[in-house]
């Protein structure tokens, strides 16, 4: 991250869970939190403040959630990440299509919502001139000079591999739907064909997963699309039915 | 509305000449009264009633004409006169119609002919050319006043047609906001009284084949009565009776979908003559033929009833699925987030107890969580919404999300995952399969003890994929296994013990059905474990989409 301190600005309308997210984020440190509680107010502080990265509820009491998604979009770059009591998969798209870096879905604990703060801010803040490199795990992507290291030990991808790998690790940590996948990969009449998509990771977990049968690296969002993990989750479930099995 | 102008014109075309005729030979007078008598057949008192002060109207106007001549004529004597007179002939036919024209017309020739053709103060004609200039003048008049007369009515028409296409727009406006048959009446009676300007009454059939008296008291007794009679008698559908105290003539008309009676309509067509009363009768017949259409179209008890209780089944739906799910869920995410926040700090970390608390805070939240989760599923699954969006899925990644999903109400146990190599993909809707995989495996959980081993298996057969979860619990006796699929479903045995909704197994079964896939339990007898396996077809891929990632 390129700042010392972020300005996250809080579009919701609810004042307790505007009140946790700010304790968190101020504990957690680095951010400053300036709070908005109507879409009108949020869109106000949108422009005035210059916020690094807004988190907006989807259930405002004045203006639906997306319509205001795609106003700040019209004119910001600025990482979105939607709160949303709909854990429905249409409505994810649809948001990630409107311009959403991210969503969380109601109820959620901070520690997710930071996480995915930070890999947002991430990809806003990267510079040309930063290391090009990008770190998962035990994976490492030279995203200029098309390496890929596992454990150190350079690995060799077909290019559909790769350039799987590659929009995953220019997204870091975030969502890339399926669309967008199917889009960068591939061309022509093809581009709508999950099916491929699914066999590409497929065969790209075998690679570079450690269990391909239980991805910690390149996780599915039921749906929606793809995630690659930049790090793993301390409490992930996986690793907590691993270590029991 | 058509035959209205057919009417119109035929009249206009006879009259003119007929009058025209009678009244070149025998104008005398300048009172039209004088020659409308000679109109043997025409209903002539009535037709003076209507137009007497129109007449009288176009003829002071040939007065003022004759007036503002006679002064012109005194300063200068320039031949005026036949233009003059034509105003009005020309003001009498557009605002009066062809009757007033043909009266100005006439006597505006009777006036020049006294007043401004010698000899003067004479209806006498020495000059040949004076005679040619009165005729010629009169034939002028009487055409470009039939000309204006005529566009006079053709603007009328046009503003009767708005209007009855404005009555018939709020028609079936109404008719889209009937939801009882009593509405649709009362959009016809509105309809009709708007349109004729007739008081209209509807007389309901109720159950009993009597009829409700309508409140309007414009009703004369002997309509009343026959009403009545027509409701009772379901074969007699139209009659027409003259109310004898005030000389109106009613119709009535039963309004009937399929076989039954609605009531009976009764408009008041005045006391006009036999030809309007005919006209309006056709209307009134056309009107109802297409009340009656829209009547059987719509079947209307059926109809409303079903829309009545769609509409409380959507209602419960939505308000569930819309506030109620947001009311329930925006509390449980304050007090999620705010556990989370409390879990990262130091001082809660480090205080062992402090921090047991919270994250029991944490485990019930979710508790919760998954039940408002479940009750969403149960409304879909009743009210019969569940669409699958079927695409094409990975099995693993279906049954890890579930696993995942679920971690903390399987932290006691030891969960064995075994996924064949191989596996074909699914072309299914993963968010409704990864539930039922979820609450079968929340069932294997509760119903198998604390630190046993849960074993999901997932594995291709014969064109399908099995995912099976299997524990190592109680059993289910053949007794429970029938009672199964049913809502709300709980074993007595646990009933006390397990904490549960019974909404579970139905949910899975009901999402797992509608992806074309069914379940199978499998236990040997009390104390043995149960298998739960969700079995799906296997997806049809295309030969060549493994070169798809293979290539290169």
């Amino acid at each position: 991250m390129s700042k010392s301190t972020n300005l996250v600005l809080l579009i919701d309308d609810e004042p307790k869970i505007r009140r946790f997210i700010r304790a968190g984020f101020e504990l957690h440190g680095g951010f400053t939190v300036q709070e908005a509680e109507d879409a009108a107010e949020g869109l106000r502080a949108a422009t005035f403040s210059a916020p690094d990265l807004v988190i907006l509820d989807l259930a405002l009491p004045d203006r639906r959630g997306t319509e205001v998604l795609e106003l700040i979009r019209s004119w910001s770059n600025v990482p979105i990440i939607v709160l949303s009591v709909e854990a429905n998969e249409e409505e994810k798209v649809r948001l990630f299509e409107a311009g959403a870096d991210d969503y969380v879905v109601k109820p959620f604990g901070i520690a997710e919502l930071i996480a995915r703060s930070q890999a947002a801010l991430r990809r806003y803040f990267k510079s040309p001139n930063e290391n090009p490199v990008v770190v998962a795990g035990p994976l490492s992507i030279d995203l200029v000079n098309r390496t890929v290291l596992l454990n150190n030990n350079q690995i060799k991808l077909t290019r559909k591999q790769y350039r799987l790998l590659h929009v995953l690790a220019s997204h870091v940590g975030l969502v890339v739907t399926h669309d967008h996948l199917l889009e960068e990969i591939w061309s022509g009449s093809v581009r709508k064909n999950i099916q491929y998509l699914r066999i590409l990771v497929r065969d790209l977990r075998q690679i570079i997963e450690a269990d391909p049968n239980h991805p910690r690296l390149l996780i599915t969002e039921s749906g929606v699309g793809y995630r690659l993990q930049s790090r793993f989750e301390e409490v992930s479930a996986g690793s907590s039915v691993m270590r029991l099995d | 509305m058509p035959f209205g102008n057919e009417r119109k014109s035929v009249e206009l075309q006879i009259p003119i000449f007929q009058w025209f005729a009678k009244a070149s030979t025998a104008f005398t007078e300048n009172k039209p009264g004088y020659a409308a008598l000679t109109g043997e057949e025409f209903p002539l008192h009535r037709f003076l009633l209507a137009n007497a002060l129109p007449l009288t109207k176009s003829m002071l106007g040939v007065g003022l004409a004759t007036a503002g001549l006679l002064l012109i004529e005194r300063f200068s004597p320039a031949n005026l006169v036949p233009i003059v007179y034509l105003i009005p002939v020309i003001v009498a036919a557009t605002r009066w119609g062809t009757w007033a024209a043909i009266a100005a017309a006439i006597t505006s020739a009777a006036a020049a002919d006294f007043f401004f053709y010698p000899p003067f103060y004479s209806f006498r004609l020495d000059d040949p050319q004076a005679i040619v200039d009165l005729l010629l003048f009169l034939v002028v008049a009487l055409v470009s006043g039939e000309l204006a007369a005529r566009l006079r009515s053709e603007t009328e028409s046009l503003r009767q047609r708005e209007q009855e296409l404005q009555y018939l727009y709020e028609f079936s406006r109404r008719l889209a906001a009937c939801f009882t048959v009593s509405d649709l009446i009362s959009a016809i009676q509105n309809y009709l009284s708007g349109t004729l300007g007739r008081p209209t009454a509807f007389f309901f059939a109720t159950s009993d084949k009597n009829f409700q008296p309508e409140p309007a008291g414009a009703v004369p007794l002997t309509v009343q009565e026959h009403a009545a009679s027509m409701t009772r008698k379901n074969g007699l559908r139209a009659d027409t009776i003259r109310d004898g105290a005030t000389k109106s003539v009613w119709l009535l008309r039963s309004v009937t979908s399929d076989d039954t009676t609605h009531g009976v309509i009764a408009v008041n067509i005045g006391s006009d003559s036999r030809a309007v009363i005919d006209a309006s009768t056709r209307r009134v017949e056309a009107i109802l033929a297409e009340a009656s259409l829209t009547l059987q179209r719509l079947d209307i008890g059926g109809a409303m009833e079903e829309a009545a209780l769609r509409l409380k089944d959507q209602l419960l739906r939505d308000a569930f699925h819309g506030n109620l799910s947001h009311e329930l869920r925006s509390p449980l995410a304050a007090i999620r987030g705010s556990a989370s926040v409390l879990e990262s700090m130091p001082a809660i970390r480090n205080e062992e107890r402090a921090y047991s608390l919270v994250e029991a805070v944490t485990d019930e939240v979710e508790r919760l969580d998954g039940f408002i989760g479940n009750l969403l599923n149960a409304t879909r699954v009743g009210a019969s919404d569940v669409r699958p969006h079927l695409a094409c899925a990975d099995p693993r990644d279906i049954m890890n999300a579930a696993i995942r999903r679920k971690s903390r109400q399987l932290a006691a146990h030891n969960i064995r995952i075994d996924f064949d190599d191989d596996l074909p993909m699914i072309n299914v809707d993963s968010a409704l399969v990864e539930e039922a995989c979820g609450q079968l495996l929340e069932n294997a959980a509760k119903y198998s003890p604390s630190g046993s081993t849960i074993l999901v298996n997932t594995r291709a057969a014969q064109g399908r994929l099995i995912l099976s979860i299997s524990d190592q619990g109680v059993g289910i006796t053949p007794d429970e296994q029938q009672h199964l699929g049913r809502r709300s479903f709980r074993s007595l045995r646990h009933q006390a013990s397990v904490p549960g909704s019974g909404l579970g197994f139905w949910i899975a079964s009901t999402f797992i059905k509608a992806n074309e896939g069914s379940i199978e339990i499998v236990s040997g007898s009390q104390g043995q474990g149960t298998t739960a396996s969700i079995i799906l077809p296997e997806a049809q891929i295309e030969e060549d989409q493994s070169a798809g990632s293979a290539d290169e």
